[in-house]
């Protein structure tokens, strides 16, 4: 089995103590870092199918994750500046009045490993912060807002169009518990994921 | 006519209910007892009996613990002697009178008196560590976190035994939520390894000391935890949200375990809430659950609701279903 093989394997079952050194080696046999990043990225995708689809539990998707990010621990120093693989920086927060950071937490996570560089606006976020991020950050393509409550959807109908509103060229994505596919499309949002793994793939389909 | 308490027995037991149990109206909740959980008032902040700092912020639904790192009490999971230390849960018998003289007012044929114990286990954990790091810890440093369980557990073993010396419960209503609206937090397997011979010694001392009804709280989907809830001798499991297929359990486990909800708070408790959104969804539930193993419900937590009017109008809906269906 080849090294990135190896380094595909170990994060999509989470081996965060093994993941470092597999890299390591795979860089050794002189595999471009850019190959490596994007297999480990390609691990992370099944690992958000698998959620998904009931497969595997939030614990098996966060070890992966954390042992992808040990992994790009490793590549960084030797990717500085080279941005070609990134799919541009992504302003993630729950809306203002919403305290639940936990499935927001997922969701950069699982759109971090697929890609993007995060800006974690944490909770309770008003509708104008998001546009301030989008315009002090670089190369901002995405903004990802949740909402864990009934009371709060207006401030997502809010922060959503005054995304929208500013004219600034960026998809917004929005989720949480009581979000539909059909409120989405109502208030504006560009997409809506209903987990941390389709959220991923949606990022990345805003975006292409 | 059926009391309250032998309705709700009919209808976990399969017999012959002669209307619906009314949200909580057999279970009369003994919360001031002096080991009833510490929460901070809205606005305010506490730092809880385990050390665990908890805000409740201003128009928010509930209390948040705070895990930054000045305030997160397990910052190294295979340290945890550390720095969680046990609440005492002996109190002078004072301390006691009030709970006993509500547990002694209430009518036993009627309801059931019952001791209230939040948080969970899992949430306990979670509190103390943070979610992230807790559902980490069980595949990363499984041992610790079986030795702060089995800790958790000696701690709730002492809760219990206080709880029915004093106050002698006919019922427990326990709390920890297992899942998020669309799946349990972790697979099957590893409830299975952690949380059922955790919550088995817990539910079995009650039963062994007398309570007879064991109700246990987790407003999430489950439906994948059902053997584990009915092996750990969970009789009723309330908060059971609407993405479970209730109906489908019901089929599935009736006569094992009753479910108490099938109506999600989100979706009835809110600002602009109405008698008819309310209406409708009571007669879903109803309809589509029957008469047994099932008990229609907000899925909160407790007897009452976010928003005023919401748990009277849901009751009031409740017996009009009775009317319409009994």
């Amino acid at each position: 089995m080849s090294k990135i093989q190896e380094v595909k394997e170990k994060v999509e079952i989470g081996k965060t103590k093994l993941v470092p050194g597999l890299v390591q080696e795979a860089l050794d046999e002189g595999n471009a870092p850019g190959e490596i990043l994007q297999a480990m990225v390609e691990s992370m995708s099944v690992v958000g199918e698998k959620f998904s689809s009931g497969e595997i539990f939030v614990p098996e998707m966060l070890i992966a994750a954390k042992a992808m990010s040990k992994g790009v621990d490793v590549l960084r120093p030797l990717m500085a500046g080279d941005t070609s693989a990134s799919l541009g920086t992504c302003i993630i927060g729950t809306v203002a009045g919403d305290l639940h950071d936990i499935g927001k937490n997922l969701v950069s996570m699982m759109i971090e490993s697929a890609g993007f560089t995060m800006v974690d606006l944490g909770v309770d976020v008003p509708a104008e912060k998001f546009v301030e991020a989008v315009k002090e950050n670089e190369n901002v393509t995405l903004v990802a807002c949740s909402g864990l409550l009934t009371t709060t959807m207006p401030a997502l109908k809010e922060a959503v169009q005054t995304i929208k509103a500013s004219g600034l060229d960026v998809k917004v994505i929005v989720g949480g518990a009581p979000v539909t596919p059909e409120y989405a499309t109502e208030i504006g949002a560009d997409g809506f994921a209903p987990d941390a793994g389709s959220a991923a793939v949606k990022a990345k389909e805003l975006v292409a | 006519m059926l009391t309250k308490r032998q309705n709700l027995m009919e209808t976990i037991k399969g017999g012959n209910p002669d209307r619906f149990v009314k949200q909580y109206e057999a279970f009369a909740m003994m919360m001031k007892t002096p080991i009833t959980r510490a929460k901070p008032p809205i606005g305010g902040e506490i730092v809880n009996e385990w050390g665990v700092t908890t805000r409740w912020p201003e128009g928010q639904l509930g209390a948040f613990p705070v895990h930054d790192d000045e305030h997160i009490v397990v910052k190294d999971i295979t340290k945890w002697k550390d720095t969680v230390k046990a609440p005492n849960v002996e109190h002078p018998e004072e301390d006691w009178a009030t709970a006993i003289a509500e547990a002694n007012a209430v009518d036993r044929t009627e309801q059931y008196v019952t001791a209230f114990v939040a948080p969970g286990i899992f949430e306990n954990v979670h509190y103390l560590m943070s979610m992230e790091e807790a559902l980490m810890a069980f595949y990363e440093e499984p041992e610790s976190m079986h030795e702060l369980i089995d800790y958790l557990v000696e701690y709730e073993l002492k809760l219990a035994k206080e709880f029915i010396d004093h106050i002698h419960p006919d019922a427990i209503f326990h709390h920890d939520d297992w899942g998020s609206q669309i799946n349990s937090f972790m697979s099957p397997d590893m409830f299975e390894e952690f949380f059922v011979p955790a919550y088995k010694k817990i539910y079995g001392y009650y039963k062994e000391n007398g309570v007879e009804l064991v109700i246990h709280h987790s407003d999430s989907y489950g439906a994948n935890l059902v053997p584990a809830m009915i092996e750990m001798g969970i009789d009723i499991w309330q908060g059971v949200m609407t993405t479970n297929n209730v109906p489908e359990l019901i089929k599935k486990y009736g006569g094992q375990i009753t479910f108490m909800g099938d109506i999600d708070s989100g979706v009835i408790d809110f600002p602009e809430w109405t008698q008819e959104n309310i209406a409708e969804k009571v007669e879903t539930a109803c309809r589509r659950c029957g008469k047994l193993y099932f008990i229609p419900g907000a899925s909160q937590g407790l007897n009452i609701s976010s928003f005023p009017g919401v748990y009277e109008a849901t009751d009031a809906e409740i017996d009009k279903m009775t009317q319409e269906m009994f």
